[in-house]
């Protein structure tokens, strides 16, 4: 019992010590992926329902398009891309030269999970998108 | 920033420091405990390489319990080799960048964690079903079993049901390595498994689970059959014997 005594007070010592530190202040930057801020007003859902559930909607999208030949715009996978490749690299994989990372490959890599959409589709803007962002001044 | 993120933070920094501390200290009373006399099972190895070699099998492939039993061995290996895919596969949340045979070990892990929840309803039906075991069983036995099983589904349940948002829990802990906390996802899930984690790791130096350094310090596994060799003598024996 006196041995579980000790263990706690040093557990609280670690824990105070730990306090003090943050109180002082270290400027300790966590890493987060870096990349631009997608165009448009909003995307077509939530921020909070995206970075969660991006991809229930891509792999229901998948299976309403591919298996029952529902061809809808809502979820679709190159609407995504149309507005979030990068400024310069027009592409959501694609490393920046300002060292900002693709839109879908930032976080991906950030987490480690894979990216094979890419492996097939375009990770490019669809030819109208890329047209219109020349358009603009 | 959130009263939860600050309670989740100060929660994992006195979990790891129970841990830590809890481990140093066990591990350093098994360290100071005499084996007054050279009793390994034999066939033993008879030299110091060997015994290297058995303990090696002893961890990696549960060679004394297999000689157990098969239906043991195979719940409690069919386990621990998914935990240890499956903590790979969390490992991601700590190191930035993912190396790349860890993001390569990251999807095996989903599978891994199938065959951990799959060993450990062996283990917990063998517990009820095997009327010997039964009678051997304490509520602490079963409870750990609930605890993994719990920690298990919850973390299932952010998989296929209730998704959290990864990037900002992983910049969590990262803040919480760099002495730096950053907010945690507001998802009762996440923070069920979180709980669920850390009353693990407090609980770690207090419970059956220290058989995993206690496997090192094992006499029966760890010395070599040499006593034809080399005397064996106890540092706290060597005064009586020299009286004699």
């Amino acid at each position: 019992m006196r041995r579980a005594t000790a263990l706690a007070r040093a557990a609280l010592l670690i824990a105070a010590g730990a306090a003090v530190v943050l109180a002082s202040g270290i400027e300790a930057r966590v890493p987060r992926p870096a990349h631009d801020t997608p165009k448009g007003e909003r995307c077509v859902e939530n921020t909070e329902f995206m970075r969660r559930n991006h991809m229930k909607l891509l792999v229901h999208q998948r299976d309403r398009t591919v298996r029952e030949g529902v061809r809808t715009k809502a979820h679709s996978l190159a609407n995504c891309v149309d507005c979030h490749a990068g400024a310069t690299t027009r592409s959501v994989i694609a490393r920046g030269p300002d060292g900002s990372e693709g839109f879908c490959a930032g976080c991906h890599a950030y987490v480690g999970v894979t990216l094979d959409c890419f492996e097939c589709h375009a990770a490019t803007p669809r030819a109208a998108a890329t047209a219109a962002a020349e358009e603009r001044p | 920033m959130s009263t939860a993120s600050l309670v989740f933070a100060a929660l994992f920094y006195a979990a790891v420091a129970v841990l830590v501390g809890g481990l140093a200290w066990r591990i350093r009373l098994y360290a100071r405990t005499p084996a007054p006399l050279r009793i390994p099972t034999t066939p033993a190895p008879r030299t110091r390489g060997g015994v290297a070699l058995r303990l090696a099998r002893e961890v990696a492939l549960f060679e004394s319990l297999f000689k157990g039993g098969v239906w043991l061995w195979l719940f409690a290996w069919l386990f621990h080799a998914g935990l240890a895919l499956v903590l790979l596969r969390h490992l991601r949340y700590f190191v930035e960048p993912v190396w790349a045979w860890l993001a390569f070990v990251v999807p095996l892990g989903v599978y891994a964690g199938f065959a951990m929840l799959a060993g450990l309803a062996g283990l917990w039906v063998r517990r009820v079903a095997v009327e010997r075991v039964r009678y051997i069983s304490t509520p602490s036995d079963h409870l750990m079993l609930a605890l993994l099983v719990a920690i298990g589904l919850s973390g299932f349940a952010m998989k296929y049901l209730a998704h959290t948002d990864v990037v900002a829990v992983k910049a969590f802990f990262l803040g919480l390595m760099r002495l730096d906390p950053q907010p945690l996802p507001a998802d009762p899930v996440l923070w069920l498994h979180l709980s669920l984690v850390a009353a693990l790791m407090l609980v770690f130096p207090f419970s059956k689970l220290l058989h995993a350094p206690g496997l090192f310090f094992s006499p029966s596994r760890n010395q070599p059959d040499d006593s034809r060799e080399r005397r064996h003598l106890a540092a706290w024996a060597a005064p009586l014997d020299s009286h004699r």
